[in-house]
């Protein structure tokens, strides 16, 4: 036998024992949790997974709903084109899950400093400082703002913070969502 | 929406306002149908002033997908019962949802039939859309339907802006079948950017180009006029029907927000009823 018959082999038995890998660790198949925060496009595909956080699909959500939960969205704010006519008629209303704050953009892996102070600090206060409070993150599918914020939280030493990756449109599925305002405070302004 | 839904609703509600006094005011609104209708009649006021619109069932209906292939390119039907077409003057296309909700206006002419009315739209987030019909004395008559899909607004178009804009104000006309005497598909080339899609890469938005302005008309009588907004899908497609008339040929005008203007004509599709 040759070598490259040898390899030639080895790559059938690679390829044939493909699905079966696939199968059996699902997380390889997907995107890796960056080490830090996601600073790439905002809406792809993100990890199925968010080290010291849960991820949680509607079910999952609406068993936490029984008790205390801070629902977080970091979905974005509608942009108004700048050459839209002035006289376009231009409503913008954002849903969310009853209940939920809403920071726009509080989701970016680039914030500066003095953003992500203010978004920690609001939430801090929100939790009335406590690390236990049951914290919940979520923007729509696809969207790494709510990974990211999860992570940050995660990293700020909330130890209950869970992911919720089907978003506001997995929401909807089951129940209506309804227009908020973005949080007092939020975005701060720049300097 | 049922009952059943609405109630879960207000039951997280519920539990949820002792810790989120914050969003008290939401919570006091309701997550519910109730909401949806208050935010109908703004925009109504918005649009139509203090004429209100009527419940228009036998009259107009609008067939909606309840759930959108792709919310970037949703296909709406608006249709007039034949003992109406003749006192209506024009239909309006409101997205609730839609950040620009004011969708399309679409006016009809002497040569024009308001019998049906097709167009594929964009749509932001699960919402109601209405279809209302205006008559040639002013009143108002609407329906509604209610469909699930998302991010339609700022959906990235998939090819560069160049590409987008390749061939821009190209026209096809297409009769719509044998079993459709009468009625015709105008396509046109346009990418009617949103100005709310963002290049991912460079992180810039493509500013609002858009059609605000497609006139179909025969022999000098118009047909239909539509008026758009950045909510119509790229590449505009509108189904529209029209009445037999002495002329051979449509004249289409298009002009779009940025001041660019095509025009076509096309020898109108054998009408034998």
């Amino acid at each position: 036998m040759t070598a490259a018959t040898l390899l030639r082999c080895w790559a059938v038995v690679l390829l044939a024992g493909l699905p079966v890998i696939a199968a059996t660790l699902p997380a390889m198949a997907a995107v890796a949790e960056p080490p830090g925060l996601w600073t790439g496009p905002m809406v792809g595909e993100t990890p199925a997974t968010l080290q010291g956080a849960t991820v949680i699909d509607v079910p999952a959500l609406e068993l936490l709903l029984e008790g205390q939960v801070l629902l977080i969205d970091v979905g974005k704010a509608a942009r108004r084109p700048d050459n839209l006519p002035e006289d376009t008629l231009w409503k913008p209303v954002h849903r969310s899950i009853p209940g939920a704050v809403w920071f726009p953009g509080g989701g970016g892996g680039d914030l500066s400093p003095e953003q992500a102070q203010a978004l920690l600090g609001r939430i801090d206060e929100l939790a009335k400082g406590d690390k236990d409070t049951v914290l919940v993150t979520f923007c729509k599918p696809s969207c790494w703002g709510s990974w990211n914020l999860g992570k940050r939280l995660v990293e700020a030493g909330y130890r209950k913070v869970h992911w919720l990756p089907a978003g506001i449109d997995g929401w909807q599925e089951f129940h209506d969502a309804v227009p908020v305002q973005p949080q007092p405070g939020w975005p701060p302004a720049d300097d | 929406m049922g009952m059943n839904q609405n109630r879960r609703v207000v039951c997280a509600g519920l539990v949820l306002a002792p810790l989120l006094a914050i969003a008290s005011p939401v919570l006091a609104a309701g997550g519910t149908d109730s909401e949806r209708e208050e935010r109908w009649q703004d925009l109504r006021q918005s649009i139509f002033g203090e004429r209100p619109v009527e419940d228009g069932a036998g009259l107009i209906t609008l067939e909606a997908p309840a759930r959108a292939l792709d919310a970037a390119l949703v296909p709406l039907t608006i249709r007039i019962a034949p003992e109406h077409r003749d006192r209506i003057a024009a239909v309006h296309l409101v997205i609730d949802d839609n950040p620009s909700p004011y969708a399309a206006k679409a006016s009809f002419g002497p040569a024009g039939d308001p019998a049906v009315l097709r167009l594929r739209v964009r749509i932001d987030g699960y919402t109601n859309v209405h279809a209302v019909a205006e008559t040639k004395d002013g009143q108002l008559h609407g329906t509604v339907a209610f469909v699930k899909a998302s991010g339609g607004c700022s959906a990235p178009i998939g090819v560069s802006d160049e590409v987008a804009m390749q061939g821009m104000g190209e026209m096809k006309l297409r009769p719509a079948g044998p079993d459709t005497q009468g009625e015709a598909t105008l396509l046109i080339r346009h990418p009617n950017f949103s100005g709310m899609q963002m290049n991912q890469l460079t992180r810039t938005y493509t500013p609002a180009r858009y059609l605000d302005l497609v006139r179909i008309s025969q022999g000098g009588q118009t047909v239909l006029e539509l008026a758009g907004d950045i909510s119509l899908s790229s590449d505009p497609a509108i189904g529209f029907a029209y009445r037999p008339g002495e002329a051979d040929a449509f004249t289409v005008l298009a002009t779009d927000s940025d001041g660019a203007s095509w025009q076509e004509s096309f020898p109108i599709p054998a009408h034998t009823q």
